[in-house]
């Protein structure tokens, strides 16, 4: 599918380039949509194409055998891929649509012409990684210094300040995840986030229903998330 | 004392830009020395340097509020670190300190300006360095999400082995540095580590650990190494 460049509003640094770079970028790239679990791009496979996401949510996640760690939730505006495509090594994690999703995408030959030709484009995309490494950097601090229910109830403020909804009773975010996608996000098991969950439950934060969330004290996770361990 | 475009050329980075390049990002260049221990920069600080080991070993750390340490890499010869506030004005993510007598090229943050605006080859290389540290971090994420702390420290023997190829490789890392590397205390890498040598997997030495069998201590993502390798 053809691709205006309004669709580039979201996104940040493409967005910021100048209008030549976008047009640019336009003409070449196409509106691609995956369905639900399908991979845009799989650990250990050639460097990928470049994806600005329109709709839908995807997980960028690493897998040893049977265990998973997610690495990051991403929503519309974000980009993703192409991390080793200046290196040529192989893709670092898989990338999962979690719902239907709609992307931009930018195949790996017609990026680096654009990495030749453009160096606002060269700009861009190094503000892509080093996002994307500060979003790493602090995962690490997170996984290392914080326990389970500190990282989960981060989790859960993150979603609530990028796209949580105002309801009477707090802020409402899509379930999204299931109990073990959320183990696998916060480094635990299924039932340590259940009992996470049912803790939070219990003094009156959350609330759970089948298909969201309701996040009814927002201050008090956040001060849970912001506890080191000791 | 300056840089000799010589020894720049030893840095992975920049060898293969052309010579007149090279010369040019030298001149811009300051040689420093840290003594054993010194800290480079700390986490937090506003500082756009890039920073290139010539000589000697740099350990990058996350350090928590009550004083907690968790290494992210361990820089050898030809490594770059540094750089990360230079491309969204924000303060650098973590720590550097010298592990030894350490020699080091430094590209101050205004240089880094000057030559990202006048030499896109620069930005290239630059693409190369940060896309390698984001699939470090993704790797290291996954390691302390996912894995147990056993195998966290083999981990860290492995990766941080001189000679990995031979059987006999060698570690030169204290049992407390293996432990903020792998995000555990001193205490269980030394009980760890005398478990490994009463299975004949390692034999501990003054200052050292030798590896005598290295297939004991692959984790489980091994077979992404081993396809790697292939």
């Amino acid at each position: 599918m053809m691709v205006s460049v309004e669709l580039f509003s979201r996104c940040q640094p493409i967005a910021g380039l100048s209008p030549r770079t976008q047009r640019c970028i336009a003409e070449k790239a196409t509106l691609i949509e995956y369905a639900q679990g399908n991979n845009l791009y799989v650990q250990g496979d050639p460097p990928s194409a470049l994806y600005l996401l329109q709709s839908g949510h995807v997980k960028l996640h690493r897998q040893s055998r049977d265990r998973c760690q997610i690495l990051a939730l991403l929503a519309p505006g974000d980009c993703l891929g192409a991390e080793s495509l200046p290196t040529g090594a192989m893709s670092p994690y898989t990338a999962t649509a979690l719902t239907p999703v709609s992307a931009v995408t930018l195949p790996p030959d017609i990026l680096q012409s654009l990495l030749d030709e453009h160096p606002d484009f060269q700009e861009a995309f190094l503000r892509l990684i080093t996002e994307r490494l500060k979003q790493f950097v602090s995962l690490v601090h997170d996984l290392a210094f914080r326990d389970v229910t500190s990282r989960l109830a981060m989790v859960l403020v993150a979603r609530a300040e990028v796209e949580g909804t105002v309801h009477d009773e707090g802020i409402l975010v899509d379930r999204l995840l299931s109990q073990q996608e959320y183990g696998e996000m916060v480094g635990t098991v299924r039932e340590v986030v259940y009992r996470s969950f049912k803790r939070f439950e219990d003094r009156g934060l959350v609330r759970l229903t089948r298909d969201s969330i309701l996040i009814r004290d927002l201050e008090a996770l956040r001060a849970i998330a912001l506890l080191e361990a000791r | 004392m300056p840089v000799n475009p010589e020894e720049l050329r030893e840095i992975p980075a920049f060898r293969d830009l052309p010579v007149g390049q090279v010369q040019s990002v030298a001149a811009l260049m300051v040689r420093r020395h840290f003594a054993p221990g010194q800290i480079i920069f700390v986490e937090g600080e506003k500082s756009g340097s890039l920073w290139f080991v010539f000589e000697g070993h740099v350990r990058i750390i996350k350090e928590s509020s009550n004083g907690r340490l968790q290494g992210l890499c361990l820089m050898t010869r030809g490594k770059c670190f540094g750089g990360c506030p230079l491309f969204d004005l924000d303060n650098n993510p973590a720590t550097a300190q010298a592990l030894d007598s350490a020699i080091l090229f430094v590209l101050p943050g205004g240089a880094v300006e000057h030559l990202r605006q006048h030499n896109p080859d620069l930005v290239k290389a630059l693409l190369h360095i940060y896309s390698q540290r984001l699939g470090h971090l993704a790797r290291v994420s996954e390691v302390l999400g996912s894995w147990s702390v056993s195998e966290r420290i083999n981990d860290c023997l492995l990766t941080y082995a001189r000679h990995p190829a031979r059987q006999q490789s060698v570690v030169e890392l204290t049992h407390e540095k293996l432990a903020a590397l792998s995000g555990t205390v001193r205490e269980v890498v030394t009980r760890h580590l005398n478990l490994l040598e009463r299975q004949g997997i390692i034999r501990i030495e003054s200052g050292h650990i030798v590896i005598l069998n290295a297939d004991a201590l692959l984790p489980p993502c091994a077979w992404e190494r081993q396809q790697s390798a292939v």
